[in-house]
């Protein structure tokens, strides 16, 4: 995989050490001429020679860098110019310059006895010295290489692939990736779409099989991962130079909850000619329910609305159940429970009984009702009141596939619920080694939102905090990213064993966060270019600049310009799409005249029936789960009876 | 040549002694003759440099030398010398940087041998090392005897630049100067060359006497002397020159920015007097700091400097701690 240096190039430098800067076993400075190759992030090789350093060999990398003349004060240069700046540039002679450099030795050969770097020829390093600095030696051969392309190392003209390790990047050793920068460049996407396709191509066959799960959280990011996006020659050339192939991921799968119409879906892939491979992600209320302490733990969940949540999670959905007032429930969507704590409330009112239900306060029973009606008032479109649901293919996630969960345009509450339960399944099937795959990379942008470094400890940071610690072990692996790595948790981006950085704030880097990197490193992480990032993995003693190229996916601006979104359709032609996308015999018309004057409910529930079942004539099966049309009756006058006593004064 | 021929006359039995007397790091011009005939004007007159064309040759090299020495050891109360001394030309091109492209060094014992025990004498003969005697009758007192040595150095340095400046005067380019730092009278190669300028700047010899001197030492800035002609002494050749003042000097000192200027003894000197005038203040910036005599130094002779300096013997510089007797702590 590294090719062999054919030449060896002349040196490029000389190690120095004086008293106040001496050489040290990691840390030495080196001067070149004025005209090198050598920058911030180079790496280098220093040969010893000499009695005690012949044969010794340390790789360093360029941390920092100085010019000097031989000026010995400013006011020198203002003489001899006699003031006028643009007579010093019309100096017959030029002063004696130096350029010296700052190296941090990335490793010595040989390791034992660790020893001050010797004052020795400085050389540029070739793909087979970056392999050896960068300890790549360990993972790139023997019988079961590991060695994943991240990017191209360029200095001095000198090109060379730096691999990660996959046992360090998606465990067991060690695992995860965060990756900070600033917004607006697509780095930070861009960086995780090259890596996913790149960990996707060359993932070791004996590590097994490996997915992504994707959280699109904002615009339309991640949803044209399977188009062909343009690509430069430079691009290109890249790509094979890491032997990785440019082309859009060959198996995506993406979901979007519905929009509140419960038809439309709520994604910016909705273009006819893509909006057939999105997949409605609808949850009902045993979806919710196991996952109740994500929405009612923001402001007053207690123990007693927490133990009314598992009674009705144990002994009341999916189950026969009485009600004590006669009442018989069978309770499967939030409907069947907004008739039983209707049938509760009319029952107590009736009854006289009090204000406690099978030992719940009334008021507690009212606060979890409100709480979960709420949910599927905010969440409507991905939270179903009734009908079935839809979800990831837990268990039959497939190998190299990417599962992209379009939550951009859904309410923040909905966006914790969606991924709560998404990793939790993740983790439960994992542990049970059934979801299909080994591994799972989930991708997670706006950390800074979903795991802060302050604030209060919500159900989904105790969840990424639960990833980053123990993940490793399950191959659930996170792929965070953030804008401001400071203000994310720090047991989160502590855990992750490769970090990477795309262009940095300058108020990012004063943080004490950045205290180890020199100042000329942090001015290159402020100005770096797009497509180049700093690398930081266990393997590397110190971080390494590399080069990646565009990913060969369209870009979500450009995604949006070539598939516009389509327009909102009106109900009617949505549930045709629908249906269509099911079974292309359904005719429009057919439909139409079906579902005209019948009750959107009735008809998103007989939809959703069909999506599930998948039935060979998708029109039959739904036409049957519509049912007839019943005759409206009028309602008969209700008989009212006033209250004994005053249940309560909550205000529920 | 390093310091295996010391420590071989070491073990021969000479005490080791470690001085580096206070000229040895720098160096003094030889003693220069007087006298002067006028050649420009009837007597000593001062000329403005304003509105002079500089001449601006497109290469130009830089020649200079240093000379360190160093007693180390005495054979009875006779000195034994180990001197260094070394001449390099930086020719500077369009590109305004310096590049070595020519230097030469050598390392010599200063002594006097027949004051030597035999095996001293034996130890030396053995290393190989060029050995320059003074003269007898300074040998025997040590006062006398390291003045003596300092003029063998002096001498063995000036004799180095000269072989170097004579061998790049035969490859000189058409368009191409030589700058030495000091007189070019010494050689005849030189004092005849017609791009060949001497810069010195050292004023040991005066040449005139009354209001002449006074003019000539008195000169304001950006002002020359009209071109003279040395009165010839020993085996000087003849040669024209003239004053040239770099910085002003009132408020400093009557030699402050001083130049004295040598070229050859032809017509042509006289007609191009104001254009090297020009050329060398220009030569002014960058300031040759922070060498004390930076206003009278050329920077690209202060860089010639700074070069051999840096490739010179470490050990024959003054040592930077105390001289008091060593304790054994």
């Amino acid at each position: 995989m590294i090719d062999k240096a054919s030449f060896q190039p002349p040196p490029i430098g000389r190690v120095v050490a004086t008293e106040q800067k001496p050489a040290t076993p990691h840390q030495f400075h080196f001067w070149t001429a004025n005209e090198t190759s050598i920058g911030i992030g180079a790496i280098v090789r220093v040969e010893g020679f000499g009695a005690g350093d012949s044969g010794r060999v340390v790789y360093g990398v360029v941390t920092d860098g100085f010019a000097y003349s031989d000026l010995a004060t400013p006011l020198h240069d203002v003489v001899g110019a006699e003031g006028d700046p643009a007579r010093a540039a019309e100096h017959p002679t030029v002063r004696q310059e130096i350029r010296l450099w700052t190296a941090a030795v990335l490793r010595q050969r040989p390791e034992e006895p660790l020893q001050p770097v010797p004052l020795g020829a400085v050389h540029v390093a070739s793909d087979v010295d970056v392999a050896q600095a960068l300890r790549m030696d360990a993972y790139l051969g023997g019988e079961q290489p590991t060695a994943i392309p991240v990017g191209l190392y360029t200095s001095g003209g000198l090109e060379a692939p730096v691999y990660l390790d996959a046992d360090f990047l998606l465990g067991p050793e060690a695992a995860h990736l965060n990756i900070s920068g600033v917004s607006g460049l697509a780095t930070k996407t861009s960086a995780v779409e090259f890596l996913l396709a790149s960990i996707f191509q060359h993932f070791p066959p004996h590590k097994g099989r490996v997915a992504a799960v994707c959280f699109n959280v904002k615009g339309p990011d991640l949803c044209f991962l399977d188009q062909p996006g343009a690509l430069e020659d430079e691009d290109r050339r890249r790509y094979e130079r890491l032997a990785v192939q440019a082309q859009p991921f060959e198996r995506v799968r993406y979901y979007a909850p519905f929009k509140a119409d419960g038809v439309n879906l709520n994604t910016l892939r909705t273009h006819p000619d893509l909006v057939g491979d999105v997949e409605p992600l609808v949850w009902g209320l045993r979806e919710v329910l196991d996952y109740a302490e994500v929405l009612l733990n923001r402001d007053d969940i207690d123990a007693k609305a927490d133990a009314f949540i598992d009674f009705l999670a144990d002994r009341v959905v999916d189950k026969e159940f009485d009600d004590g007032f006669g009442g018989a429930h069978r309770v499967v969507t939030f409907a069947d429970l907004e008739r039983l704590f209707r049938s509760i409330f009319d029952g107590l009112e009736l009854a006289g009984r009090g204000d406690t239900w099978r030992t719940h306060h009334i008021a507690t029973i009212r606060k979890v009702r409100n709480r979960l009606s709420n949910i599927s008032t905010r969440c409507k479109g991905l939270v179903t009141d009734d009908g079935p649901s839809s979800d990831l293919p837990w268990g039959r996630f497939e190998d190299r596939a990417v599962y992209v969960v379009d939550v951009a345009n859904v309410d923040p509450l909905g966006q914790d619920l969606v991924f709560a339960r998404a990793v939790s399944k993740l983790r439960e099937h994992l542990e049970r080694r059934d979801l299909g795959v080994d591994a799972v990379v989930v991708f997670v942008d706006e950390l800074n939102k979903y795991a802060p470094g302050d604030g209060p400890d919500t159900y989904v940071k105790k969840m990424l905090l639960d990833i980053s610690e123990r993940g490793r072990y399950l191959g659930l692996v996170l792929f965070g990213a953030e804008q401001f790595r400071s203000q994310v948790h720090r047991r989160v981006v502590g855990n992750a064993g490769t970090i990477v950085f795309g262009r940095m704030d300058s108020d990012e880097l004063a943080t004490p966060g950045y205290q180890v990197l020199s100042p000329a490193t942090k001015i290159k992480l402020a100005t770096l270019p797009i497509g180049e990032l700093m690398v930081r993995h266990p393997h590397f003693t110190q971080p390494i600049f590399v080069r990646f190229p565009r990913p060969g996916v369209l870009r979500g601006r450009d995604g949006v310009e070539r598939f516009p979104p389509a327009a909102d359709l009106p109900f009617e032609d949505a549930v045709v799409r629908q249906l269509v996308k099911l079974d292309r015999r359904v005719r429009p018309n057919q439909v139409k005249d079906l579902i005209a004057d019948r009750r959107e409910e009735d008809v998103r529930r007989a939809l959703a029936h069909t999506r599930q079942a998948r039935p060979q004539d998708a029109f039959a099966h739904f036409k049957k789960h519509l049912g007839g049309r019943v005759a409206a009756v009028p309602a008969a006058a209700r008989e009212s009876v006033a209250p004994l006593n005053r249940i309560s004064d909550e205000p529920y | 040549m390093s310091r295996s021929w010391v420590d071989a006359i070491l073990a021969a039995g000479v005490v080791p002694a470690s001085h580096v007397p206070e000229a040895s790091v720098g160096r003094v011009d030889l003693e220069e003759f007087t006298g002067a005939d006028p050649v420009e004007d009837p007597e000593l007159r001062v000329r403005s440099l304003v509105g002079a064309p500089a001449l601006a040759p497109p290469s130009v090299g830089f020649l200079d030398g240093i000379e360190q020495w160093r007693v180390v050891g005495y054979a009875g109360v006779t000195p034994i010398v180990r001197a260094h001394v070394a001449a390099a030309i930086r020719l500077r091109e369009g590109d305004r940087r310096l590049r070595t492209v020519a230097e030469n060094a050598d390392e010599l014992a200063i002594t006097r041998l027949d004051r030597l025990p035999d095996a001293v004498r034996g130890a030396l003969a053995g290393t190989g090392v060029r050995v320059v005697e003074i003269p007898a009758d300074d040998a025997g007192q040590p006062a006398r005897a390291l003045p003596a040595a300092r003029l063998e150095v002096q001498k063995a340095r000036a004799a180095l630049e000269r072989r170097l400046a004579e061998r790049r005067l035969a490859r000189l380019g058409s368009d191409e100067w030589l700058v030495v730092d000091g007189v070019l009278s010494d050689s005849p190669a030189l004092s005849a060359h017609p791009r060949a300028v001497g810069v010195v700047k050292s004023h040991g010899a005066e040449y005139f006497e009354g209001p002449e001197l006074e003019r000539a030492l008195t000169l304001p800035v950006l002002h020359r002397t009209s071109v003279f002609r040395p009165k010839r002494r020993g085996a000087r050749r003849e040669i024209y020159s003239w004053y040239l003042r770099l910085w002003p000097w009132e408020g400093n000192d009557l030699l402050y920015g001083l130049l004295r200027v040598e070229a050859r003894a032809h017509p042509g000197t006289v007609a191009l007097a104001p254009r090297i005038s020009a050329w060398l203040v220009g030569e002014r910036a960058p300031l040759a700091t922070p060498d004390r005599r930076w206003d009278r130094l050329l920077y690209p002779i202060y860089d010639v400097e700074s070069y051999l300096r840096a490739r010179a013997p470490r050990d024959l510089l003054p040592a930077p701690g105390s001289r008091l007797p060593r304790t054994g702590t």
